[in-house]
């Protein structure tokens, strides 16, 4: 097995440039909206054949067990290319929750199917009543002999479709106080009450999906953690994931099509349109500067701390506004829905708009990182 | 003279904590805001004694080589100085003085004249400012029309100049102008025949100078720079005290936040503290984020001057810092005022200085738009120069 950490970073890098420049399907490149499972799962294989599937996970597990500046590269590399993000919560979300609360028995078992794609994951955590304020959930998953009875609804779960399995927070207990009785629980999506039913977006995808539980037997065994400590599990992973969504790289490339075009129409000879997308230029810039200090923390191994989160708001914020001043800058012709050649420029102005709408509500909307900003960070009072 | 923070990392790291701890050791206990508001509108402007004090602390020499007497060390120090002064609103000008004219000196090419002069000015006894600027809105060193004649082995100089900060108690100005042969600076001794000053009064209670030169003589030896050498030392030294102002207005954007933070933690109104209210708290949280931006970029950019880049890099790197951190302090000092309410409109409250500093500040050596202009240009965004 290759200690992928001793190798330089310039190697590093160099071999995963390679591997994803041979093997990464062209077509799927910079897709502005979620990726498919169908579309994905070959890529999948290759990245699961070279055993890349998973960079976050330990090797002893199946994983690359790469470092924080090595994990870094890692994502760079794909994000440069243009690699979509394969429907990958299994990845990054079920297989570190497992190693940290699941038992050996879960772990034996998901754990390498996570790997090969034989188990495809989806999260079930919020529902009509429970989306910001997700601790008012009100799935209830109730004790009978060795299973739990789910009765409830989610919505906005991304990929449903495509999922074999969910990990959803339930109710377990109604007499507790709001996040002390929810507990976290893995499900086939095959059980017998489940019912998918895929939303449309206003992109024209179909994304996210309800799921409907009805009387749905999850035996007890696929509880994680303790009874009633489910809210703990879920939150284990919150601050790498702002780390993550708060990287520049997607809308530095946002910021690349832009350019392009204003320059082949001619707008960077208008002052107006340089004075606004240079400071956006310039917030993006800023933006990776901040970034490269919560890098820094991570890579030294410091705790991320809860101001990660002015990470994904700036980084959202900047790269919708991007978004907006691409279709601004394609006037009339930034309106035309589809792909079209404007002055030899493939351009899509509304697909990356719709793509970058739902990023300032998705993962804790800007207004609750908000929130968690002025009680943790400003000490300001509730 | 970067050389030090980049190639002794311990010594680096020891030397900013020391500077740290004694920049706020100096605030805590050398000044305060009763004497900046007795300062502010005084003839003086600032206090030559406190000026020595800070000589004798080695913050004069920072940007000096040692072989001149100073410390030789880079602007990363030189910012840990300038903001945490700034934070107390100091009215020194370290800046102005001990960066924009020691740089100005320190890249020309007159050995005897650096020899003569740097270890005074690195010692307090003389208090130079650089005299570049002829009109406003111009970033570009080299839009002169001063003219400086070769006379009787020297030069003769005439025309105006203006916004020249630090020039209330200044001993000395460096004064760019043109020569047959290019531009150059001069030498000039405050009082010297044909230098006139003139203070205009600005919204922080300091002044910048306008100084006009009738037939001022600068004998050879007094050429601070001539040719190419005073082209680059010109737009070397607005790079490096554009930065280090950059420093100065992070510290007073960050002083002015903390008083609104207080200030929302302990306010009551409607029988809760108004930091409570979450439209004040994302407004809280939106100047928070501006200034951690504003110390992100000031960190990396810096670290990327104290490489000395070529000039273009650092010139984008100078627009960069500035843009960000006039705009967030500007913003900042705004939203202090109207966070506190009608309290934070009095004179009696300190609010107000740090907006008018900050005012200052953002528009002295370029505000953000102006450095956006210039980091578009540079970064050949647009084709304007």
């Amino acid at each position: 097995m290759t200690d992928w950490n001793a190798m330089s970073d310039e190697a590093f890098r160099r071999e995963m440039r390679a591997f994803i420049e041979a093997e990464y399907p062209r077509e799927l490149r910079y897709i502005l909206r979620r990726a498919r499972w169908d579309e994905m799962k070959g890529w999948w294989g290759k990245l699961y054949g070279k055993g890349w599937i998973a960079p976050n996970w330990p090797r002893a597990e199946g994983g690359m067990g790469l470092d924080a500046g090595k994990m870094v590269i890692y994502l760079e590399e794909m994000e440069r290319y243009g690699v979509a993000r394969s429907p990958d919560q299994g990845i990054t979300q079920v297989g570190p929750i497992l190693m940290q609360f699941g038992t050996e028995a879960q772990k034996r078992h998901y754990l390498p199917r996570t790997l090969s794609g034989e188990c495809i994951w989806c999260q079930g955590y919020s529902e009509p009543n429970a989306g910001s304020d997700l601790a008012s959930l009100q799935t209830a998953a109730v004790p009978e002999g060795d299973h739990f009875v789910v009765n409830g609804q989610k919505i906005w779960t991304t990929l449903a479709h495509d999922a074999t399995h969910i990990y959803l927070l339930a109710r377990t207990d109604r007499q507790a106080k709001k996040q002390q009785g929810i507990s976290f629980l893995l499900a086939d999506l095959k059980t017998p009450g489940i019912t998918i039913r895929p939303i449309r977006n206003i992109a024209g995808h179909e994304e996210f999906c309800e799921v409907f539980f009805d009387r749905v037997r999850v035996p007890r065994e696929n509880l994680v953690g303790k009874l009633n400590e489910g809210w703990t599990v879920a939150k284990a992973l919150l601050s790498f994931e702002r780390l993550n969504i708060g990287s520049p790289r997607r809308p530095q490339y946002a910021l690349r099509r832009l350019e392009m075009l204003a320059r082949a129409k001619g707008l960077l000879d208008d002052p107006g349109f340089v004075d606004r997308f240079i400071a956006l230029k310039l917030d993006l810039e800023d933006l990776a500067s901040l970034y490269g200090r919560f890098v820094g923390r991570a890579k030294r191994g410091e705790p991320l701390g809860e101001d990660v989160s002015m990470l994904k708001i700036w980084a959202m914020e900047t790269w919708q506004q991007l978004t907006e001043l691409l279709i601004e800058a394609g006037a009339e012709e930034g309106v035309i829905a589809g792909v079209r050649e404007i002055a030899g420029v493939e351009t899509d102005f509304l697909s990356p708009f719709y793509y970058a709408r739902p990023a300032t509500i998705y993962g804790g909307s800007s207004e609750i990182q908000r929130n968690i900003l002025a009680k943790y960070v400003l000490k300001l009072p509730s | 003279m970067a050389a030090a923070s980049g190639t002794h990392t311990n010594p680096g790291v020891e030397h900013r904590a020391l500077l740290a701890e004694s920049v706020a050791h100096f605030v805590a206990r050398a000044t305060d805001i009763a004497r900046v508001r007795r300062l502010r509108g005084s003839p003086a402007e600032h206090d030559r004694a406190a000026w020595t004090k800070m000589a004798g602390l080695g913050w004069l020499g920072i940007l000096v080589p040692e072989r001149y007497g100073g410390l030789g060390l880079g602007l990363t120090e030189m910012a840990i100085v300038a903001g945490g002064l700034a934070r107390g609103l100091v009215p020194e000008p370290l800046n102005a003085a001990g960066v924009l004219a020691t740089t100005a000196l320190v890249a020309g090419d007159n050995e005897a004249l650096k020899r003569e002069q740097l270890p005074r000015m690195v010692a307090g006894t003389v208090l130079p400012a650089l005299a570049w600027q002829e009109r406003a809105a111009t970033l570009d060193a080299g839009a002169i029309a001063c003219r400086a004649g070769p006379f009787e082995g020297g030069f003769r100089l005439n025309g105006a100049k203006r916004f020249v900060a630090g020039a209330a108690q200044a001993d000395a100005f460096l004064v760019s102008a043109n020569t047959p042969s290019g531009v150059a600076i001069f030498w000039l001794p405050r009082g010297a025949a044909g230098v006139e000053l003139a203070l205009e009064p600005l919204a922080d209670g300091r002044s910048f100078g306008t100084l006009t030169l009738r037939d001022a003589l600068a004998p050879a030896a007094q050429v601070v720079a001539s040719g190419a050498a005073a082209a680059e030392a010109l737009a070397l030294a607005l790079d490096r005290a554009a930065a280090i102002a950059s420093a100065e207005l992070h510290g007073v954007m960050s002083r002015a936040l903390e008083m609104s933070l207080e200030y929302l933690r302990t306010r009551v109104q409607f029988a809760r503290p108004i930091g409570s209210f979450q439209a004040l708290q994302h407004r809280a949280v939106d100047l928070h984020i501006q200034k951690e931006l504003a110390s992100a970029v000031l960190e990396d950019a810096l670290a990327a001057l104290d490489r000395e880049p070529a000039p273009a890099a650092r010139a984008a790197l100078a627009s960069r810092v500035k843009s960000r951190c006039s705009d967030a302090a500007l913003r900042i000092t705004r939203e202090t005022i109207q966070l506190h309410g009608a309290i934070g409109f009095t004179d009696e409250y300190d609010a107000g200085l740090y907006l008018k500093r900050a005012l200052v500040l953002a528009a002295w050596l370029g505000g953000g738009a102006a450095h956006r202009r210039r980091y578009a240009a540079l970064e050949g965004v647009n084709r304007e120069s």
